[in-house]
């Protein structure tokens, strides 16, 4: 008999999640549209002027990616409770914390990564200058991860209940205020040639604790849905 | 007092019950479960067969009472990986092949020294389906699949609930070929299930349990 290591499992479990998404490929473009789409309303909607538009652009643009991820978030686990393959993945013999930030880092680049693939096109709609641009992706790197792993724990403490998308909703909200303020900020200081480093640098502290206590919380989380 | 048995039993629980909102699920059960032993778990609808099968999997926390696993009591680090689960949602995913759902159960689990998906899957007849997505299957050859993982990773001890269900005569006979196979080799296993079965490996033990 053998026991599989542990990075083999964790590229067992990147896989399943990175194939399953992939043979659903018209759900990862759902988000990215989503954003394109408001995006581009902007515009029509105030007027093309580029000064209140270039002051508008970070913020707008953080908003309009951190709701499109709220769009994909729903879905984390609730396939996986439904089929049973949660169930099969707690009895596996893996830490279950590990499992699970798998299955984040899996849906981060399936709904976020292209999400700030397009940013800069979104930037350029909303004129942003060219020069702000990288620190707008900075900003988003850290930023949505930071969103997913947040958004991961919320979902799995309402795994068990039916319909949680509405509370899911609320509950998220004043948790991805800092990172909405600490991103903009970061934008809104690079675009006028102010220091930039410091609102990046709490983003970059905020996502290390979450990266280490978030799997944590999701795998007690999971375990308590799934002892009822 | 002197003990007359020289061997643990696998399992063994004593007074094992289960509380949902203060009031038990089941009336304390006692039981044990040697090595190569086969038993049934019997009762009615609703009487909690179920609830049984997912406290011993470690998915629900033992209620009331004792549960040991070799002797000593049960702790679910101690035991991971030992203890297989077959329950009525199969842990399939839809959107992937018999092979790839069994490439990830391997990934995770292990596997039985060898074992190879290919022959597995032809052994349990599903040959000829080994790409097909599990959603296009039908519901007993979903269930196949899900038996398939017997085969494939190492356990000691197997919980099957319902494994009967849905399943042609070629397929419960199937799954009494699995049981005698894994009695054989020494495995424990414990069985929910409504339909008669017939076992030749001798005549299974009994466990009834009552709301």
């Amino acid at each position: 008999m053998t026991r599989p290591g542990l990075a083999a499992a964790c590229a067992a479990m990147l896989r399943r999640d990175l194939t399953l998404a992939w043979r659903r490929r018209g759900d990862i473009a759902m988000p990215v549209l989503y954003a394109l789409i408001v995006t581009m309303l902007f515009p029509f909607a105030l007027g093309p002027e580029d000064t209140l538009l270039q002051r508008i652009a970070g913020g707008v643009i953080l908003v309009t990616v951190l709701l499109a991820m709220l769009l994909a978030l729903d879905g984390m686990f609730s396939s996986d409770v439904e089929d049973g393959s949660l169930e099969q993945l707690v009895l596996a013999p893996q830490p279950l914390a590990l499992m699970m930030g798998m299955k984040i880092l899996a849906h981060w680049m399936t709904t976020a990564l292209p999400l700030i693939v397009i940013a800069p096109l979104l930037a350029a709609m909303l004129h942003l200058p060219a020069a702000v641009i990288p620190v707008l992706l900075l900003a988003l790197l850290l930023a949505t991860p930071l969103l997913s792993l947040l958004g991961a724990v919320l979902v799995a403490l309402t795994a068990g209940t039916r319909r949680s998308g509405m509370l899911l909703a609320l509950m998220l909200l004043p948790l991805c205020v800092p990172a909405v303020i600490f991103a903009a900020g970061a934008v809104a200081a690079a675009q006028q040639g102010l220091p930039w480093i410091a609102p990046v640098a709490w983003l970059g502290a905020a996502l290390v604790l979450a990266v280490v206590l978030a799997p944590l919380a999701c795998a007690a989380a999971l375990r308590i849905a799934l002892d009822a | 007092m002197i003990s007359t048995t020289l061997t643990v039993p696998l399992l063994e629980a004593r007074a094992l019950s289960f509380l949902r909102q203060d009031e038990p699920v089941f009336a304390p059960i006692d039981f044990q479960l040697d090595a190569g032993e086969l038993a049934l778990i019997e009762g009615d609808n609703g009487s909690g067969k179920t609830t049984l099968m997912r406290i011993l999997a470690g998915l629900l926390h033992v209620g009331a009472g004792e549960l040991f696993w070799r002797g000593e009591p049960m702790q679910r680090d101690r035991c991971t990986g030992e203890i297989l689960f077959l329950g009525h949602q199969l842990g399939l995913k839809a959107d992937l092949s018999p092979r790839e759902n069994l490439l990830i159960a391997a990934g995770l689990n292990g596997y039985r020294e060898g074992s190879s998906i290919t022959s597995i899957l032809a052994e349990i007849g599903l040959g000829g389906f080994e790409d097909e997505p599990v959603r296009r299957l039908s519901a007993g050859q979903k269930k196949r699949v899900a038996l398939a993982r017997l085969l494939l990773l190492p356990a000691s001890l197997w919980l099957l609930d319902e494994p009967y269900a849905n399943l042609d005569r070629i397929g419960i006979a199937l799954v009494n070929h699995l049981l005698e196979k894994h009695l054989a080799a020494g495995g424990a296993a414990l069985v929910t299930s409504h339909g008669a079965v017939s076992f030749h490996g001798g005549e299974p033990r009994h466990i009834r349990i009552h709301a």
